[in-house]
C-alpha cells in the first residue's frame, strides 16, 4: 500500500482544513466567556468592637438568623463515614457562635495583636472572602459550587455530597460539614459521601434586590460596607495609602470580593490568631499573608494543551509520509 | 511465520493511550475526595495521592498526552486510511454471533483484522476518549483566572466527564476480561512485537488474510 508524495499533501490538506474549522470555533466560544458589574465588600479592622457589648456580635446574630431556615436538619442516628469511626455533626452544638460551623456561617475573633511594642484589641470577622478564582468552586467534583458573576461563590446544597473537597482546597478551610443530611444519603451513606458544606452566601437573595447581606445592614460602626467592586477596590486602596493602612483580601488566593483594613500588618494578626485562636481544626481560620491560588500553576500549564495537539499532528504527519513514501517499508518484513 | 499485524506507530498509540488513561483515571479519581477517606493515601508511597494540587497537576500533564496520541492517531486515520479497526454495518449482529459462538451457541464467523465486536469496542472506547477531552478542556477553560464558564455548561461538562469516564472504565475492563478467552491470547504478544503468526491469522482472521493483494504484506519467517 505505497502512496505517493502526491496523495500525502492531497489528504494532510484535508484534515487540516477541518481541524482550522474546528479550532477557530473553539476560539469563539471562549472569546464570549467575560463578565463585570461584582460586589465586594469591605470589612474594616480599624471600626469593628466586636460589639463587645453584647453576647453575640450582631453581624453573627443577623446571619444566624437570616439563614437559619437553611440550616441542616440531620436525620438521625448518623453513620461513621466508612472505613473511618468518625463523622462530622454539629447538630448538637447549632449554639457554637465562636467558630464556622454549618449553623454558624461568620463569626468574629477576638484577638490582642502585638505590633511594635503595642497590643491591640482587634475584632476580625471571619466568613467566606468570594475569591475571584475559588478552587472551591472550580475543583468541586459535583459541579455544584458556583462563583456567580455578582461575586458570591454559592454550595448548592442540593447537590453536595459532602466530600469536603471545597474545605480542604480553600487556604482557609472556611466551608463546614454536616452528615446526615443531603445527597448522600440517597446513595450509600456508610460508604461515600459525608453530608452537606455550608457557608456564607454573601446574602445572594438579598443582592439580587439590590439590598446590602444582613451583617453589613446590621453593623452599628460602619465596619462593614458593601459596593460595586470596582468601588470599594478604589476605596480600599485609597484608604491603604491614606492611612499607610494594611489591605487583606485584594490578593491573597488571586483575589477575593472581600477587602480587610487594618492599621496593624496582618502578618502580625494571623500570628496572633495561631496562637490565642485556633485548635487544629477548621472553623477558626489563619489569615496567611500572599497567599497563593492553587490553580495558578494549573492555569500556567494550560497553555501547553495547545502545544499537545500541535505535537501531535506534526508527529503523524511525519510518520505517515515516511509510511506513504516507501521510507518506513521495513516494518512489514520485520520479524 | 509471522504477519504485521499493528505497525509500530499502533503500537506506539496503544501504549501511550493506556500509560496516560491509566495516570488519569488515578489522578481523575484523586480529583474525588475518595484517597483520604479509604485511607489510600497511608499506603506506602502514595501520600501524595490525597494531596489535590499534586493529583490536579498530573492529570493536566497526563491529559497532554492524551490529547497528544489521540490528535496523533486521528491524523495518522486520516492520512493512512486505514479503516480496519472502524465499525462498519452489521457490526452490531455479528457481535451477537460472536458473542454466542463463545459459549458454543454458534459458529464464529469468518473475520477480517478486527472482529466486529473489536470494531464495536473501539468505537465506544475512541467515543469516550473523545468526549472526555472535549469536556475536560472545558473543565481546564473553567479553572482560568477570569475565566466565566456559564455553570449550566461546566455543569454538564462535569457530569459527562463524570460518566464517561465510569463508561471508559468499564470498556477498558472488558478489554482486559477478553484475555480470559484462549482463542484471544494468541494476540497478546504483537501488542508488543506487532506481529501474529501467520497460522492463526488465517484461522482468525480469513478475510483479511485473503483480502491481501500480494505476499510482500507477509512477513517473511
Amino acid at each position: 500500500m505505497s502512496m505517493s508524495r502526491r496523495n500525502f499533501i492531497k489528504r494532510a490538506a484535508i484534515a487540516g482544513l477541518a481541524a482550522s474549522v474546528t479550532v477557530s470555533g473553539a476560539a469563539k466560544a471562549s472569546a464570549a466567556l467575560n463578565s463585570s458589574d461584582e460586589y465586594a465588600s469591605i470589612i474594616d479592622l480599624t471600626h469593628c468592637d466586636g460589639c463587645r457589648d453584647v453576647d453575640i456580635p450582631r453581624c453573627v446574630s443577623a446571619c444566624r438568623t437570616r439563614n437559619e431556615d437553611r440550616f441542616p436538619q440531620p436525620e438521625k442516628p448518623i453513620q461513621d463515614y466508612w472505613p473511618q469511626t468518625k463523622h462530622e455533626d454539629w447538630s448538637d452544638k447549632q449554639d457554637l457562635t465562636d467558630r464556622l460551623t454549618p449553623y454558624n456561617w461568620t463569626y468574629v475573633q477576638h484577638l490582642q495583636v502585638e505590633h511594635e511594642g503595642q497590643t491591640h484589641a482587634i475584632h476580625v470577622p471571619r466568613r467566606c472572602l468570594h475569591c475571584d478564582n475559588p478552587p472551591c468552586a472550580s475543583l468541586c467534583p459535583f459541579g455544584v459550587n458556583e462563583k456567580m458573576p455578582q461575586g458570591p461563590v454559592i454550595i448548592n446544597p442540593d447537590g453536595c455530597f459532602g466530600g469536603a473537597k471545597c474545605r480542604d482546597v480553600c487556604p482557609w478551610e472556611i466551608p463546614q460539614r454536616q452528615a446526615g443530611v443531603g445527597l448522600y444519603l440517597k446513595a450509600a451513606p456508610k460508604y461515600a459521601g459525608g453530608g452537606v458544606m455550608y457557608k456564607c452566601d454573601m446574602c445572594y437573595d438579598l443582592i439580587q434586590q439590590g439590598q446590602k447581606p444582613a451583617c453589613v445592614s446590621v453593623c452599628p460602626n460602619n465596619a462593614l460596607g458593601f459596593g460595586k467592586k470596582d468601588d470599594i477596590r478604589q476605596y480600599a486602596l485609597q484608604w491603604a495609602r491614606d492611612n499607610q493602612g494594611y489591605l487583606y483580601g485584594e490578593t491573597e488566593n488571586g483575589g477575593t470580593s472581600t477587602f480587610y483594613l487594618s492599621s496593624v500588618p496582618f502578618a502580625a494578626i494571623h500570628q496572633a490568631i495561631m496562637e490565642q485562636e485556633t485548635d487544629g481544626k477548621p472553623g477558626k481560620p489563619g489569615m496567611p499573608v500572599g497567599i497563593s491560588n492553587m490553580l495558578n500553576e494549573p492555569a500556567g500549564m494550560a497553555k501547553a494543551f495547545l502545544l499537545a495537539p500541535a505535537a501531535g499532528l506534526l508527529g503523524a504527519g511525519l510518520s505517515v509520509y515516511k509510511i506513504m513514501t516507501g521510507a518506513d517499508e521495513h516494518d512489514y518484513s520485520e520479524a | 511465520m509471522t504477519i504485521l499485524r499493528h505497525k509500530w506507530q499502533v503500537r506506539l498509540v496503544h501504549w501511550i493511550t493506556a500509560l496516560s488513561i491509566f495516570l488519569l483515571f488515578f489522578t481523575g479519581f484523586g480529583q474525588m475526595p475518595v484517597y483520604k477517606r479509604y485511607m489510600v493515601d497511608q499506603l506506602p508511597g502514595l501520600s501524595w495521592s490525597s494531596n489535590y494540587a499534586s493529583t490536579l497537576h498530573l492529570h493536566y500533564y497526563a491529559a497532554m498526552v492524551l490529547i497528544f496520541i489521540s490528535t496523533y492517531y486521528l491524523l495518522y486515520l486520516v492520512l493512512t486510511r486505514e479503516t480496519d479497526i472502524l465499525p462498519r454495518k452489521g457490526d452490531f449482529k455479528e457481535t451477537m454471533i460472536i458473542f454466542l459462538s463463545m459459549v458454543g451457541l454458534a459458529r464464529e464467523p469468518e473475520n477480517n483484522k478486527y472482529l466486529a465486536e473489536q470494531r464495536l469496542a473501539f468505537a465506544v472506547t475512541a467515543f469516550s476518549v473523545a468526549a472526555l477531552i472535549i469536556t475536560g478542556l472545558i473543565k481546564v477553560l473553567k479553572n482560568l483566572p477570569g475565566s466565566s464558564v456559564p455553570l449550566p455548561v461546566s455543569f454538564w461538562a462535569t457530569q459527562v466527564h463524570n460518566i464517561f469516564t465510569v463508561i471508559l472504565l468499564v470498556s477498558v475492563v472488558a478489554h482486559l476480561l477478553a484475555f480470559l478467552i484462549k482463542d484471544n491470547r494468541s494476540l497478546f504478544p504483537s501488542m508488543f512485537t506487532g506481529r501474529i503468526s501467520l497460522d492463526y491469522a488465517r484461522h482468525r482472521h480469513s478475510l483479511w488474510i485473503k483480502g491481501m493483494q500480494s505476499d510482500d504484506e507477509l512477513g517473511d519467517k
